[in-house]
């Protein structure tokens, strides 16, 4: 057939399924409700199998390649529209928070531990240490976040919130937000330099965390101190805990591929990296939330600051080890890919 | 390195050809798509700087959703195009031409951090100049491609020319090639379209606008119009 009776035969069909094409992503609402007039959206993936096919053919009998660009552009433009992701339903979300992203941070136990390791450790060490040798934080901290610190939590200074300098509710929320998500996400990201970056930010913060807790606590400070932080401690701690072993499992993918190619295992991390990280992100929305909202009340009796922080650590910890172990039939994996 | 041209096969038996930015116009998106975000974050700070400390922690909520979630909220949810992107024609699509998914665009704009460092997008330039698709380490990462969104070239109508029977046979692929310039000689000064066709006195047996006549004539033969 020649090229003239192959486009006279084709071409409206052509035509249609580009102001199909059009109409689907029209700006107005009005004009994508037309696009049901031009052709049903049930017609669309066989309507784009006979283009392909026809593309080939055009291929084939050397057409013109501008007729074949044609074709190609209309077949690719289709291509995006089959394929496109499907939107995120909350279901999915769901069931990957409860079951997919547990058994995720368990497949990766080593990672995971490894990074609990760099950043408990050296908390609890410069804590301890802390209380045999207080003259240490000097080395810490400068005089001035020393005196900073201890103007937060010290006991016989009246403030009406825990844990700040002033400041509304909304407005720590915004600030815990912003710093201790993006904290996470960078946690994750550096972890690509070889693992260099998540272990820095895990032993930093650790170290950090440890000095002012145990000089706090070695000043007689730690009783407003403690009180503040039970509450947000779990999902805070558990989720840099995450991001950095999500880092560190990102790096070893680079450093030691094993029998997979490089590329190929870097892709693997990535992809579990981001499911961790959605889940880092919760987490630490609901640390923020508790810290903003919860933590810096001053008139609640310690033992239910205490008690709740510790039902939080139980219940955080029980989710982590039992999540997604139930017997019944779970969406996990289909929920990961929806979800992300 | 010189052709950027990615070719993939479909389940449905055909070759996507994916043509992939280089650093230059991601740049320039990236440039739009940050005077874009500092222009909403300086509307945001004004707007909610009236709501005193409250307004604080609102401006700082919208400040994370611009840098965080606004490359990812528009990669997957505007067919691969953040504004800045649909300025300069460009598209985010999976390295197998399907839409970019939301696992792969979260991967690619976390691993931004790394692509930033050690200042100005330093590991993403070099990333981006040594790979064959221009792809920074985000790209590498999450398997994504950053393409040319460029509608095709639409083709043109032959010149009005009656048919002409050539008188060689020719191969499909020379018969190609005299369709094409046929179809492109609206594109070509008629200088130029003379001196291609020049090049073909064996074929056209003549010189001049002569030969541009009868080379569009065998093109109008060869595409089987009367």
């Amino acid at each position: 057939m020649k090229q003239e009776a192959f486009q006279a035969r084709h071409g409206a069909e052509w035509t249609r399924f580009e102001h199909w094409l059009d109409a689907r992503q029209a700006r107005q609402r009005q004009q994508r409700a037309q696009a049901d007039t031009i052709m049903a959206a049930s017609e669309f993936p066989s309507a784009l199998r006979r283009l392909c096919q026809q593309l080939a053919v055009a291929e084939r009998r050397d057409y013109s390649t501008q007729l074949v660009a044609d074709l190609r552009g209309l077949a690719q433009r289709g291509h995006q529209v089959l394929y496109r992701p499907r939107p995120p339903r909350l279901r999915l979300l769901f069931d990957f928070l409860a079951a997919g992203f547990p058994r995720l941070v368990r497949a990766q136990g080593a990672c995971m531990a490894a990074a609990a390791a760099l950043f408990f450790v050296p908390l609890i060490a410069v804590a301890i240490l802390l209380q045999w040798h207080p003259e240490l934080i000097h080395s810490l901290f400068d005089s001035r976040q020393l005196a900073q610190f201890e103007n937060m939590y010290n006991p016989l200074h009246h403030a009406d919130r825990l844990g700040r300098d002033g400041g509304a509710d909304l407005q720590m929320f915004g600030v815990y937000v912003f710093n201790n998500v993006s904290i996470g996400f960078r946690t994750f990201a550096s972890g690509l330099l070889a693992g260099v970056g998540a272990v820095f930010v895990l032993v930093f913060n650790g170290i950090i965390i440890g000095g002012v807790a145990g000089h706090l606590t070695a000043i007689g400070y730690g009783g407003p101190f403690w009180d503040f932080v039970a509450g947000h401690s779990a999902p805070e701690l558990l989720a840099i805990v995450i991001a950095g072993g999500a880092g560190l499992h990102i790096g070893m993918a680079l450093l030691a591929p094993g029998r997979r190619s490089r590329a190929r295992a870097l892709a693997e991390a990535g992809v579990d990296g981001a499911k961790l990280v959605l889940g880092v992100f919760a987490m630490l929305v609901l640390a923020a939330f508790i810290e903003a909202y919860w933590s810096s009340i001053v008139w609640l009796p310690s033992t239910l600051k205490h008690a709740v922080g510790l039902a939080l650590w139980s219940l955080l910890l029980l989710w982590l080890w039992r999540g997604g172990r139930s017997p019944a039939p779970m969406h996990a994996d289909g929920g990961a890919d929806a979800s992300g | 390195m010189i052709d950027t041209l990615a070719v993939v096969e479909t389940p449905e038996g055909i070759a996507l050809q994916l043509r992939s930015a280089g650093a230059l116009p991601r740049a320039c998106a990236w440039a739009l798509d940050f005077m874009i975000r500092f222009a909403a974050a300086f509307i945001a700070a004004t707007a909610l700087g009236a709501l005193g400390a409250s307004g604080i922690g609102l401006y700082l909520l919208v400040l994370f959703a611009l840098w965080w979630l606004y490359p990812v909220l528009f990669e997957v949810l505007r067919d691969g195009q953040t504004p800045g992107k649909r300025v300069m024609r460009l598209r985010v699509v999976n390295a197998n031409g399907t839409p970019v998914t939301w696992l792969a665009s979260i991967v690619r704009n976390l691993l931004r951090v790394v692509d930033m460092m050690p200042l100005c997008y330093g590991f993403g330039l070099v990333a981006s100049l040594t790979d064959r698709q221009g792809r920074r380490i985000g790209d590498l990462v999450a398997r994504t491609l950053v393409v040319y969104a460029g509608a095709p070239l639409r083709a043109g109508a032959l010149p009005p020319t009656p048919a002409l029977v050539a008188p060689l046979a020719l191969r499909p692929a020379e018969r190609a090639a005299i369709i094409e310039f046929a179809e492109r000689s609206a594109q070509l000064t008629p200088e130029r379209q003379q001196e291609l066709a020049g090049l073909l006195g064996q074929l056209t047996q003549a010189q001049g606008t002569v030969a541009v006549q009868r080379l569009h004539g065998m093109a109008t033969a060869y595409v089987g119009r009367a």
